[in-house]
């Protein structure tokens, strides 16, 4: 057995970590499976979905290793018209931000509940903002 | 006040309820994959672009371009829901046989700050004859005209009408009118800054990025192709920010503007106030 949601979040800035924790919560307690694993993924490529202590200087942290690992000034291939979309493509380092990062995250799932630690907080990563974002959530038992 | 004069609003939620127009406009403009926006999304990047308006240009082709893919009723609309956020200009097509009542309800009536129109697409130059009683209109308002000029992307339609020493006749025959020319003309850029420099009612816009990422791309265009002192000395009271959003980005040709080495004072010209002149406010 399984279930499956989705929810959305209009993000406002061009990089944005976004705590989606209750989100995630509430909808497995909607699912009503017991136990089993929930996977939390974004449907995006320029975003990421990750677990980590939910601290403003954590949060500070990480984005300025991202933007060093990934500066915006470096002399990217992925910056040019693309046909398909008709439009010019600017986002590299929004790519390669996801690429470190990830796309979703798995929990167990016990008593209705996911297992997180103590300190453990489910992030979405905006790195290519403000835009609309859809996350599935996808319980299994 | 930063203003971005080349907006363009074809995906803009609140006028796309009908599916058939929405199809139509990804068609004519060939941009896809962009999905539609919200006024809050809009105001989120306008924050992140650090812009206070966006001059909203409605797109009148001829009927058999498509007719009007953005109305000047579509535009007074978006004006009307968030006036803190939009100006807005009409648009016209010169085979229109109603053409001076067009432009008189646009200018007049409406209350739109000036017209848009897209020679490309209705393969006439800027001094076409029919186009007389329009800018006797736009001197009578001191409203301007913005001409889509420089490289166009959209299917159909050639570069052959698309250069901007088209609008020298226009620019020497009604000295008085405002007249802008989009993507600063590119890649005729060098044609383009000879105009500004010859003729102090012309300006041109920023909204070309057909290469590389906004930061290089200005940088080729603004210190290379011109140099920088030609913009910074002699033409900063004549260019014009502008994204031709959605077809760009927005964001990074603000930011890549800031960074291009002009004096302050210029950037602050060229990222809003030469718009208010322009457009007469």
């Amino acid at each position: 057995m399984h279930y499956y949601e989705e929810f959305t979040l209009r993000t406002s800035r061009y990089e944005q970590l976004i705590l989606i924790t209750r989100q995630v919560l509430e909808i497995a307690a909607r699912s009503g499976i017991r136990d089993g694993l929930v996977t939390v993924q974004s449907k995006h490529t320029t975003t990421g979905i990750t677990v980590n202590e939910s601290l403003e200087c954590l949060e500070s942290d990480i984005e300025t290793f991202l933007s060093a690992l990934v500066p915006e000034d470096r002399p990217y291939s992925h910056a040019r018209m693309l046909r398909d979309y008709g439009s010019t493509a600017g986002n590299p380092t929004g790519h390669l931000k996801a690429l470190l990062v990830g796309n979703h995250c798995h929990l167990p799932l016990q008593g209705g509940v996911p297992v997180r630690g103590g300190a453990q907080e489910i992030y979405f990563c905006e790195f290519d903002g403000p835009a609309v974002r859809t996350i599935t959530v996808t319980v299994t038992d | 006040m930063r203003i971005d004069i080349h907006v363009h609003p074809a995906f803009y939620a609140d006028i796309n309820g009908d599916s058939h127009r929405e199809g139509l406009r990804h068609r004519v403009t060939d941009i896809h994959k962009n999905g539609l926006a919200a006024l809050e999304h809009i105001e989120n990047k306008m924050a992140c672009a650090r812009l206070d308006r966006l001059t909203l240009l409605a797109q009148v082709y001829p009927e058999a371009r498509g007719g009007a893919i953005v109305s000047n009723e579509e535009v007074r609309s978006l004006i009307s829901l968030r006036p803190d956020l939009f100006f807005g200009m009409g648009s016209l097509d010169p085979g229109d046989p109603h053409l001076a009542e067009t432009a008189e309800h646009a200018l007049g009536d409406l209350g739109l700050l000036g017209l848009a129109l897209y020679p490309c697409a209705g393969e006439f130059r800027p001094d076409d004859p029919r186009l007389e009683p329009v800018w006797s209109l736009c001197e009578q308002y001191d409203r301007p005209v913005l001409f889509h000029l420089g490289m166009t992307w959209e299917p159909g339609q050639s570069m052959a009408w698309a250069h901007p020493l088209s609008v020298e006749p226009l620019a020497m025959s009604h000295p008085k009118l405002r007249i802008g020319i989009t993507r600063f003309g590119w890649p005729w850029v060098r044609e383009t800054a000879a105009l500004l420099l010859k003729y102090p009612n012309l300006y041109a816009d920023t909204g070309v990025l057909y290469f590389d990422c906004a930061r290089e791309f200005y940088q080729q265009t603004f210190t290379k192709d011109l140099p920088i002192t030609w913009l910074d000395r002699s033409l900063r009271h004549q260019v014009l920010f502008g994204s031709d959003d959605p077809r760009f980005e927005q964001i990074r040709m603000a930011a890549a503007m800031e960074t291009l080495g002009l004096r302050e004072s210029s950037v602050e010209l060229i990222m809003g106030e030469n718009a208010l002149v322009y457009l007469g406010l």
